[in-house]
C-alpha cells in the first residue's frame, strides 16, 4: 500500500502548485503591498507604514464608498435570501415531474455569466425598456422613470445574478431534513406557519449561512454590474480597486481597499458563525 | 463550509429520487405549498428568466433602438455580429480560452477529487475544503495578484489568463468529479486491487470508465465557467486576448446597440445546450454545490 499512498500524494501536486504559484504567492504578495509607500514612478516604495489603511479610513470619500459597499451588498444579500427561500423551499419539498426542470432553470441563468445579465437589465430597465413601456401603458406614470444609474437598479440585477448561489445552499441545507420533524410538530397542533417558524426555518440556517456569505462576498466585490447600471451614483469597493489599479496605478492604496474588502468578508463570517451559535445554544 | 452539502456529495440526495417522489403527494407537510407560494414562486422564475427572454427577443429587432417591445423582426444583428472583426475574434480566442482552461481544470480537478476521495476522512475533507478556495477570494484579487506578479516574472498574456482561468475552474471539477466518484462502490476497485490489480491499473480500468459521464460534465461545467468569465479577464486581458465578455463589457460602457443582444443570444444558447448534455449526463446539480 506503501506505492498507493505515495501515487495519491503525486495526485495532490498539480492543485498544489496551481494554488501556490498562481494564488497563494501573487494574492500574498499584493496585499502586502497595501503596506508600503506609494510611489507615482516606481509603483511603490519599500518603506513599511500604515498611511494606506490611515487615508481609507479617515478620508470621508473612502469611507462612504465602504458604507455604500456594505449597504448595496447587506440589501442584496436580505433580498436574495427573501426571494430565494421560497423557491429553495418549494424544490426541497420535491415534486419528482417538475422539480428537474425546475432545477435546470435555476442553474442555466447563472452560467451564462455576469456580463450577459447585467446587459438583459440595461435592456429592461431603460428608459424605452419594458418596465417604463409597462407603466406607461398603464397609465401609471407619464414620463418614463430613471431607472438606471441607480442604487435600485444595481441591487435588482446583482439579486438576479446572485440568486442561485442562494437557492443552492438553502436547497441542501432543507432536503437535508427529516420532514417528519416538521410533519410531527404541525400533528402535535403547532400548525403549519408555527412549524415552519420554529422548525423548518432555524433547521436550515447553515444553508442560509453559506447562501448569504456567498452572496454578500461575490456583491461586495462587484464591478461590470455597478458600473453599468450604477452610473455615477455607484461607486463600490471593487470599482474603487479596479480604478485604482488602472487609471490611478496607485497599487498600494488598491491593496488596502482589497484588504478592507476580505476584512468585511472575514467580519460578515465571524458575525454570522456568533448568531448561529448563539441560536443553537438558545434551542 | 462545505461541510453543509455534505448530503449533496451522496447520490442518494440527488434530483429525481425515487425516495423522494414516493413521499410526495401531501404525505410530508413540506410537499404541499400553498397557492400563495406557489405564486410567489412563479414570480421569482419570471424575474430569473424575464431578462433573459428579453435579451432573445431583443436580438431579433429590426431598428437600431433598444425599444422593447421590438417594433419589428429581422436578423440584421446576427449578420452585424458576424461581420464585425472584433467580436469574432473575442468568441474564437474566449472559445480557444475557455477549452484550454476547462482541459487542464478537468485533468488537476481529477487527481484532486480522487485523491480527496481515498484519502483518509478528515484530511480528504481539508482537501476538498482547500480545493474551493479560489471561490471565497473575490476573483477580482486573484486577477490583479497575477497582474502584479506579471512585473516580477514575465508570463506570456496568454499563459497568465489561462492560469486564471483554471483556478476559477477547478473547484467546480473538483465538486463535480468527487460527486461522481461517491456514486462509485469502493469495493469494486479494492477488488481490482485484490485480484492483483495496481492502484494505477484498477484506477485507469475501473474507476476511469464508471465516472466518465461526470468527468465529461465537469469539463463542459469548466468551459461554461471560463466562458462567462469578465473579472479575471478584466485585468488579464490585452490587444489579441481579449475575451468575449471584456469586448462586451467595453463596449456597452459606451453604447448599447442591438448587436450586443445577438451575440450573447448566441452565448446563451449555446450555454442552454451544454446546460441540457450536463443534466443528461449527470444532473447540473451535483457540481453547483458550492
Amino acid at each position: 500500500m506503501q506505492s498507493s499512498r505515495k501515487l495519491l500524494v503525486a495526485f495532490l501536486a498539480p492543485a498544489t502548485v496551481l494554488y501556490t504559484v498562481f494564488l497563494l504567492a501573487p494574492v500574498s504578495l499584493f496585499l502586502a503591498f497595501g503596506l508600503m509607500r506609494y510611489d507615482a514612478i516606481q509603483l511603490f516604495q519599500p518603506v513599511l507604514t500604515l498611511a494606506n489603511f490611515g487615508r481609507i479610513v479617515l478620508d470621508p470619500f473612502y469611507r462612504g464608498i465602504i458604507l455604500l459597499t456594505l449597504k448595496i451588498a447587506g440589501l442584496t444579500t436580505v433580498c436574495t435570501l427573501l426571494v430565494g427561500y421560497p423557491v429553495a423551499y418549494v424544490l426541497a419539498s420535491g415534486r419528482s415531474a417538475w422539480r428537474g426542470i425546475l432545477m435546470f432553470l435555476v442553474v442555466a441563468p447563472l452560467m451564462t455569466g455576469e456580463i450577459v445579465r447585467t446587459y438583459g437589465w440595461i435592456v429592461v430597465l431603460g428608459s424605452e425598456g419594458l418596465v417604463n413601456r409597462f407603466l406607461l401603458a398603464l397609465g401609471i406614470i407619464h414620463d418614463p422613470l430613471k431607472l438606471l444609474n441607480t442604487q435600485l437598479a444595481v441591487v435588482i440585477a446583482l439579486v438576479h445574478i446572485l440568486l442561485p448561489f442562494m437557492i443552492f445552499p438553502l436547497i441542501s441545507a432543507l432536503a437535508s431534513q427529516d420532514p417528519d420533524l416538521a410533519r410531527a410538530a404541525d400533528t402535535l397542533g403547532a400548525g403549519r406557519m408555527r412549524a415552519f417558524l420554529e422548525v423548518t426555518l432555524p433547521l436550515s440556517r447553515t444553508g442560509i449561512m453559506v447562501g448569504s456569505l456567498l452572496v454578500f462576498t461575490l456583491s461586495a466585490g462587484a464591478v461590470v454590474t455597478p458600473s453599468l447600471l450604477g452610473g455615477k451614483d455607484v461607486q463600490m469597493l471593487g470599482q474603487t480597486i479596479y480604478d485604482l489599479v488602472l487609471h490611478t496605478l496607485n497599487w498600494p492604496l488598491a491593496s488596502a481597499c482589497a484588504s478592507i474588502l476580505l476584512a468585511l468578508q472575514l467580519c460578515f463570517v465571524t458575525i454570522q458563525i456568533r448568531a448561529n451559535r448563539r441560536a443553537l445554544r438558545r434551542s | 463550509m462545505l461541510s453543509a452539502e455534505a448530503d449533496l456529495a451522496n447520490p442518494a440526495s440527488l434530483a429525481l429520487q425515487p425516495d423522494l417522489s414516493v413521499r410526495s403527494g401531501g404525505r410530508t407537510l413540506r410537499a404541499v405549498p400553498g397557492t400563495l407560494l406557489r405564486l410567489v414562486v412563479a414570480l421569482v422564475y419570471l424575474f430569473l428568466l424575464g431578462p433573459i427572454a428579453v435579451i432573445v427577443a431583443t436580438s431579433f429587432s429590426s431598428t437600431h433602438s433598444m425599444a422593447f417591445p421590438p417594433p419589428g423582426l429581422s436578423f440584421r444583428w446576427y449578420g452585424e455580429f458576424l461581420r464585425s472583426d472584433n467580436f469574432t475574434s473575442a468568441f474564437r480566442f474566449s472559445l480557444e480560452l475557455g477549452i484550454s482552461a476547462s482541459i487542464i481544470g478537468t485533468f488537476i480537478g481529477f487527481f484532486t477529487a480522487y485523491a480527496a476521495r481515498r484519502l483518509m476522512e478528515r484530511r480528504g475533507g481539508v482537501v476538498q475544503s482547500l480545493a474551493m478556495l479560489p471561490l471565497l477570494i473575490p476573483h477580482l484579487l486573484i486577477s490583479i495578484s497575477l497582474l502584479l506578479a506579471l512585473n516580477f516574472v514575465s508570463l506570456p498574456d496568454f499563459a497568465s489568463l489561462l492560469a486564471g482561468h483554471v483556478l476559477i475552474c477547478t473547484p467546480f471539477t473538483v465538486a463535480g468529479i468527487i460527486a461522481s466518484l461517491d456514486g462509485v462502490d469502493a469495493q469494486l476497485e479494492t477488488a481490482a486491487m485484490t485480484l492483483g490489480a495496481s492502484r494505477l491499473t484498477a484506477l485507469i480500468e475501473v474507476v476511469v470508465p464508471l465516472v466518465a459521464p461526470g468527468v465529461l460534465s465537469a469539463f463542459l461545467f469548466a468551459f461554461v465557467v471560463s466562458f462567462g468569465d469578465v473579472y479575471i479577464a478584466l485585468f488579464l486581458a490585452g490587444p489579441g486576448t481579449t475575451t468575449l465578455p471584456i469586448e462586451i463589457f467595453s463596449y456597452v460602457q459606451w453604447e448599447s446597440s442591438p448587436v450586443i443582444a445577438a451575440i450573447t443570444s448566441v452565448q446563451i444558447m449555446m450555454i442552454v445546450v451544454l446546460g441540457l448534455v450536463i443534466e443528461k449526463l449527470v444532473g447540473l446539480r451535483r457540481i453547483m454545490r458550492v
